[in-house]
């Protein structure tokens, strides 16, 4: 063989792939020629501080968030009739239908589930669409930042309002971020936040004339909601969050 | 499907997202492209997940991210300038100070990743399936879906891309 043919299988040496004949073959090449010899060890280099020096990425809560909730879905485990698309920002729509759906079928029956009415009886289930909504790829925040210096000051001029973003990062409710969204036709602040995998969406909007209310739990469709009033301003905290966790944190936020 | 099956999947399956989001990161370059394409390909590996046999799990599931990885890329491309992004520590970066050393260390990280990053995706691929999730050639060849040959050749030849960039070894010209 010539140096060429050896070219390919030095490569392979360095990552063990050759049988033990091509082994001993290469290697006794190697300690007669230089050029080879050389472009070994660059080789061997090179692989070696891929190994050292390369970024190994660990898959962010929110990702993690996603895909729980994508899990929890019904319709995520029906086999293949339709392909999902290729990584697609158009899919919310549909799982934003398929949700409309489940609200109107289901708000007979959650009609009285929560002792205080909102803006209307459709809040719960709107919020809770919402959540599921931002769960969906690109949804989550319009304002990304752990940094709540950055989250609050966002909202102005965005919403008559200017909703509280406490720092709980070291109570291990870390900020994720902000955006806007629709709830029953009026524009509302969502400050969110993550806790191990799950994600919390806190909904806040104006309100006349009311006082404030201890929180009121709800839960629908395997989520939990809290609702709760500090002042003119109306509260709800939805996640997949365990009702413990989230009741603790509701304590932390509106504190 | 049944709730086993589910639980079955997420016993299996999710053990190896950080290596699912890894291999995202490197072939599209765009943290939230590989996110989108991460949470894509989990779902597009449920609905499969009857036509997975007991073996590597990892292998499968990134078999699937490749091929979800690579439609993105298809559909993106062209729509935006491929600028490749560099994973820097953040606390590389506010810590100050920093000694000779330290910052030596780190400019070699930072052109590796470059290095890397600047490869074309054929080579890019079989780099970070063997140099990062360290899968042998077989894998790789399952994974990439192509002969073990093709493997190897690629291989040798990204790394002596990257040998070329780094300046390792380059003495004469070949």
């Amino acid at each position: 063989m010539h140096c060429a043919d050896y070219r390919e299988l030095l490569s392979a040496l360095v990552d063990d792939e050759l049988m033990a004949d091509e082994v001993a073959d290469v290697r006794q090449h190697l300690a007669g020629c230089a050029d080879c010899a050389r472009d070994y060890d660059a080789l061997e280099e090179v692989s070696r501080r891929l190994k050292e020096g390369v970024v190994r990425h660990s898959a962010p809560d929110v990702l993690k968030a996603r895909i729980r909730s994508a899990l929890a879905q019904p319709d995520a485990f029906s086999p293949a009739a339709e392909p999902p698309r290729a990584p697609g920002r158009l899919r919310w729509t549909t799982l934003a239908a398929a949700g409309l759906v489940i609200a109107v079928a289901s708000s007979a029956v959650t009609f009285g589930a929560l002792h205080r009415a909102g803006p209307g009886n459709g809040v719960p289930e709107a919020l809770l669409d919402s959540h599921i909504r931002s769960l969906m790829p690109g949804h989550l925040t319009d304002v990304v930042s752990t940094n709540q210096h950055l989250v609050k000051p966002w909202f102005n001029g965005r919403l008559d309002l200017s909703p509280s973003v406490p720092n709980l990062d070291s109570l291990g409710f870390p900020l994720i971020g902000g955006r806007l969204d629709y709830i029953e036709g009026r524009p509302v602040a969502v400050v969110v936040y993550g806790r191990r995998q799950h994600v919390i969406n806190v909904y806040s909007w104006p309100v006349n004339g009311a006082s404030g209310t201890r929180p009121a739990a709800a839960d629908q469709r395997g989520y939990h909601l809290v609702e709760w009033r500090a002042g003119d301003v109306e509260y709800w905290a939805v996640s997949d969050l365990n009702r413990v966790e989230l009741d603790q944190f509701v304590k932390l936020f509106a504190r | 499907m049944a709730q086993r099956e589910v639980e079955r999947f997420e016993r299996v399956v999710l053990p190896h997202l950080d290596d699912a989001y890894t291999l995202a990161r490197y072939l599209l370059r765009d943290e939230h492209d590989a996110q989108d394409a991460v949470q894509d390909a989990v779902l597009r590996a449920l609905r499969y997940f009857e036509t997975y046999r007991d073996g590597d799990a990892r292998a499968w599931l990134l078999a699937i991210v490749r091929n979800c990885c690579l439609t993105w890329h298809r559909r993106q491309r062209g729509d935006r300038a491929t600028v490749p992004l560099l994973d820097i520590d953040v606390a590389d970066i506010g810590g100050g100070r920093e000694t000779d050393a330290r910052a030596i260390a780190r400019s070699e990280r930072e052109a590796l990743q470059r290095a890397v990053a600047a490869l074309p995706v054929e080579f890019r691929e079989v780099i970070v399936l063997r140099e990062v999730q360290e899968l042998s050639y077989k894998e790789i060849s399952a994974v990439v879906g192509v002969p073990i040959g093709t493997v190897m050749s690629r291989l040798a030849r990204g790394r002596k891309r990257l040998a070329a960039a780094l300046g390792v070894g380059v003495q004469e010209a070949g």
